[in-house]
């Protein structure tokens, strides 16, 4: 055995395992708190927002009138167009879903 | 199956998962703590507070970590930052004086059950070459890894472990 593999060897001896006794516990008893909470409230502001611009709009349209026009109108389209409007609809979802988990996962391999 | 550093990394990421994070600190504990007590010469009350600012502040700055060092490698140049910042604050990081050293009470002469010859010559040595030979010989890190916890060049880490192990043998032989 070579003298630097000595030194190394005697390095690595001279300094011994320290036993926990605690200090985790201190350290996790320092972290701030969870951001659970602000994720809850995060989404109880965009649910309300949401519910109140649907009431708003409802309100502003006359009772919704838009959607039994639009309703109509589609409902007069050949069911080609429907499938077509089904199956591109699908698609942006499941591409919007798609990009939503790969980022997602991205963050969490970093 | 036991979660690799990288998985309790993603859990706290993703989820906030506290628990995970403490399952990071008691892997690393031992290391860092003893990294620092033997940068702040077995202080091991201020090598303890350190490693706790350490330990913290890698939870706070977590999304920093890219995982394209390992994570103890991360860890240790927090650490050493923590040590640095607290150095300067003393205005310790200066050179060492190694005579008024030699003289001043070390907690492990006084037990000569725990006098090592090698770690009271380790103190003696200024701080760029201890850190280098702390990290590199002790911890077991490539030169590459302690120039990045170190933030110096990896020629100056090499030259640095060098000196420190030729300086170190010349001690041990006197």
């Amino acid at each position: 055995m070579n003298q630097e593999d000595w030194l190394d060897r005697e390095l690595r001896e001279a300094a011994p395992y320290i036993d926990d006794e605690g200090f985790t516990a201190r350290v996790l008893q320092q972290l701030p708190a969870p951001r659970r909470s602000h994720d809850l409230l995060r989404a109880v502001i965009l649910l309300g927002m949401t519910f109140l611009a649907s009431v708003l709009a409802y309100v502003v349209s006359g009772g919704g009138r838009f959607v039994n026009v639009t309703l109509e109108r589609l409902a007069a389209l050949p069911v080609l167009w429907i499938l077509v409007l089904a199956l591109a609809s699908g698609l942006v979802m499941a591409a919007a879903g798609a990009t939503a988990a790969i980022s997602r996962s991205r963050a969490s391999l970093t | 199956m036991e979660l690799t550093d990288a998985d309790l990394v993603a859990r706290v990421l993703v989820d906030d998962d506290q628990h995970a994070f403490g399952e990071l600190v008691r892997r690393h504990q031992s290391s860092v703590r003893g990294l620092l007590r033997q940068l702040t010469r077995t202080d091991v009350a201020l090598a303890d507070d350190l490693a706790q600012q350490a330990f913290l502040r890698a939870y706070k700055n977590i999304r920093s970590f890219r995982g394209e060092a390992r994570f103890s490698t991360w860890l240790y140049r927090i650490a050493y930052n923590c040590f640095r910042e607290d150095a300067r604050r003393r205005k310790e990081l200066v050179g060492i004086d190694e005579e008024r050293l030699q003289t001043q009470h070390d907690p492990q002469a006084a037990d000569p059950g725990l006098r090592h010859d090698l770690m009271r010559a380790l103190n003696l040595l200024p701080l760029h070459e201890r850190s280098a030979i702390l990290l590199c010989c002790q911890n077991g890190l490539s030169h590459d890894e302690a120039a990045r916890v170190l933030d110096i060049p990896l020629g100056t880490v090499k030259t640095n472990v060098l000196r420190g192990r030729e300086k170190l043998k010349r001690m041990l032989a006197d």
